[in-house]
């Protein structure tokens, strides 16, 4: 029966609409080294919103730009090419987090915030722990959630059942995977592996809740790990599984992280993810 | 005098008088402190994040309410302000909750906590309720005109 659902889960994933066509082709021009700005500043023109978002976290006092971007070409003009394509991604993920997510009780926006705070305590924690500087770590983190954009509805018929399973002590993602046949970091790897993001991203988003089971362990799935239980015991993106996670003690050893250290970051998510989630 | 709905976010503090309501969401670790005078009819509620301002002295001098050591203190003597006197306060606490699991690092929820006992005890104040600790998320409502507290988690609400 379990199998049945996951079949069932993993049909409504299939038929999520992707992200934006013309967001996928900017990210892949990014990628290339032979791109002009010109040939990404006329393929985001063709996605008017898109462009608006874009502009509107570029000019968010987290980047702080001192003058007004008003245009595309000045945003690559003042962020680089690395920065661009982050900031496109996250202009992506406000257009698909911005609404409640039943299941979770999360309310609109939530789960934007919340992704937003993961990224920003992320790459704080990168240059804490002075872990090498990775642009895929804001990626992974801004999307380390995506699952639940999926399985929210299934959660949500399900729930007395996971809440059941959970009371027993069992982290919330194992009480989705005994009764859904699996869980919204497994369902969110599945799709940006369908979208062809890189393995490295992918598995930090699969492994966001225990990065000890990773087939190899890596920094970005251990510092997505800690930066997401971290924004969820102050509050940001918390929802009906409440601190129902555990927080593995390897992953912290790896990254030789101090408590001193983690409640610093913590000091400073608040500002750090007002500043970004606040311009959309 | 109009009565107003309050909402504190995490890292802030409100008081109210006779009439208010004061509400805050989603405390996991977090501290929610809640103080009030019956005869006076006036309270205030704190929602502290971390233990100890010494961890960034500089944001704590900007917020003392991120802060129990430093926001603890605030609230009594903004409650004071507004005529609350320090024998009559009822005084109760919720949240300090923590992930589950034996990673220490992650309790901050549980030194919140320690800090507030070490603080009222200093100053001979007693809880008279609380509700602390667990994996949970709760939201708490704070009736100013009687003094009542409820809290929510998902669909369950209760008195404290």
């Amino acid at each position: 029966m379990k199998q049945g659902k996951k079949r069932e889960i993993i049909s409504r994933m299939n038929s999520f609409p992707s992200m934006s066509g013309i967001a996928a082709k900017v990210l892949k021009l990014l990628d290339d080294p032979d791109a002009s700005a010109d040939q990404v500043e006329q393929l985001l023109k063709q996605d008017p919103s898109l462009t608006a978002n874009l502009l509107k976290l570029t000019n968010s006092a987290y980047f702080g730009i001192p003058s007004k971007v008003g245009s595309v070409r000045h945003a690559i003009a003042m962020l680089g090419w690395k920065r661009l394509s982050k900031l496109v991604m996250a202009a992506c993920v406000s257009a698909i987090t911005d609404r409640e997510i039943p299941g979770y009780d999360l309310q609109p926006g939530v789960l934007w915030q919340h992704s937003v705070a993961v990224s920003v305590t992320a790459e704080g924690l990168m240059r804490e722990l002075k872990v090498a500087e990775s642009d895929e770590i804001f990626t992974a983190a801004l999307l380390h959630d995506l699952g639940k954009l999926i399985l929210g509805g299934f959660v949500e018929e399900e729930l007395d059942e996971i809440e059941k399973a959970a009371a027993r002590g069992i982290p919330f993602q194992m009480a989705e995977q005994e009764v859904l046949g699996t869980d919204h970091a497994e369902i969110g790897a599945l799709m940006l592996e369908s979208w062809s993001f890189p393995p490295k991203l992918v598995s930090a988003v699969r492994w966001h809740h225990d990065p000890d089971s990773a087939p190899e362990t890596n920094p970005m799935t251990d510092i997505v790990h800690v930066a997401n239980v971290l924004c969820l015991m102050i509050g940001i993106g918390i929802g009906v599984e409440g601190l129902h996670y555990e927080p593995s003690v390897a992953a912290t050893k790896r990254l030789g992280i101090k408590p001193t250290q983690l409640e610093l970051i913590a000091s400073r998510t608040l500002e750090w993810a007002k500043e970004l989630a606040d311009a959309v | 005098m109009e009565s107003m709905k309050q909402i504190v976010q995490v890292g802030d503090m409100k008081v109210g008088v006779k009439g208010d309501e004061i509400v805050t969401h989603a405390l996991g670790s977090c501290l929610g402190l809640m103080i009030y005078d019956p005869v006076a009819h006036v309270g205030g509620m704190l929602h502290a994040m971390l233990p100890l301002s010494k961890i960034n002295p500089e944001k704590a001098a900007a917020n003392p309410y991120m802060f129990v050591d430093k926001g603890v203190p605030v609230l009594f003597k903004e409650v004071y302000a507004l005529g609350g006197q320090k024998g009559r306060l009822v005084v109760k606490a919720a949240g300090c909750g923590s992930p589950l699991g034996k990673n220490e690092m992650f309790k901050i929820g549980e030194r919140n906590y320690t800090v507030l006992k070490k603080l009222l005890w200093k100053n001979g104040v007693l809880l008279k309720a609380e509700e602390v600790g667990g994996s949970i998320s709760r939201t708490v409502y704070f009736d100013i005109s009687s003094g009542r507290v409820t809290i929510r988690n998902g669909r369950q609400e209760r008195a404290l």
